[in-house]
């Protein structure tokens, strides 16, 4: 999932400015895969471990301040109405910050990917919860 | 074509491969039947192996631990006719042991794995 332009970003309480993008990505750790006795073809396949991983791009000024890998918050973006043809969209999901990169020289300056790792609250519940506002 | 034992569906709520174990003759070093020096001896025949390797599923958590109760059950008891996938037969079978993985997988579905060894005992 691809989020352009969140109306207004925060995590742990903190406001992000300038979040201009925020991808949601999920991926298998494990898959279980299996075969029969009846031929080449696979039989049974599921996905019992898996992660999401956030991302989240913003155009910084000059900023000594950035998260930290290992901290952990709340992210929440609200996301606009032309996005979700409704009043309002609220994703939040606790998650943990795993890395923090730089990319500097581009026309707008310098742009900050923040990486996080959403963390559900009881293993079987999905770590990213959308709910109108 | 299902697989059974004993006439009952045990592995088909999911995957599962039937493999047959080492056949022949057992052979013992002689020095441990009073004999001297090196060389084996025969005893007889080895108990032919039967291990269904596969993965229990169910819907939920007690729907996953009826198919596993199912099997464990079986453990132990008299012995009886395994059929596998392709309809070959194996007479006389006891299961003997059932083990599982160290983990019960959640996803989708419920499952786990699972080895369970039959035996034709002598």
């Amino acid at each position: 999932m691809l989020v352009l332009s969140p109306t207004t970003v925060s995590f742990g309480g903190e406001r992000w400015e300038q979040v201009t993008q925020i991808a949601i990505d999920r991926e298998a750790v494990r898959e279980v895969t299996a075969w029969s006795d009846l031929g080449p073809h696979v039989v049974f396949a599921d996905v019992p471990e898996q992660r999401v991983k956030i991302k989240v791009v913003m155009d910084v000024p000059s900023d000594a301040n950035s998260p930290v890998p290992g901290r952990m918050g709340t992210l929440m973006a609200r996301l606009s109405p032309s996005l979700t043809h409704a009043s309002g969209v609220m994703l939040s999901a606790r998650a943990v910050v795993v890395g923090v990169t730089h990319e500097i020289g581009g026309r707008k300056g310098a742009s900050r990917t923040v990486e996080l790792i959403a963390v559900s609250a009881d293993g079987a519940s999905d770590p990213i919860v959308f709910s109108r506002v | 074509m299902g697989s059974s034992y004993k006439g009952i569906d045990l592995f088909g709520s999911g995957p599962h491969r039937f493999s047959v174990l080492r056949e022949g003759e057992l052979v013992v070093a002689a020095y441990l039947l009073g004999g001297s020096g090196a060389g084996g001896q025969v005893v007889g025949k080895l108990d032919v192996q039967v291990v269904v390797r596969g993965r229990l599923v169910g819907r939920d958590d007690a729907a996953a631990w009826s198919v596993r109760d199912a099997l464990s059950a079986q453990a132990g008891s008299d012995a009886g006719t395994l059929i596998d996938l392709r309809g070959h037969r194996w007479e006389g079978m006891t299961l003997v042991s059932v083990e599982w993985a160290d983990r019960v997988d959640r996803g989708r579905v419920v499952s786990v794995e699972y080895a369970a060894t039959f035996r034709r005992l002598a």
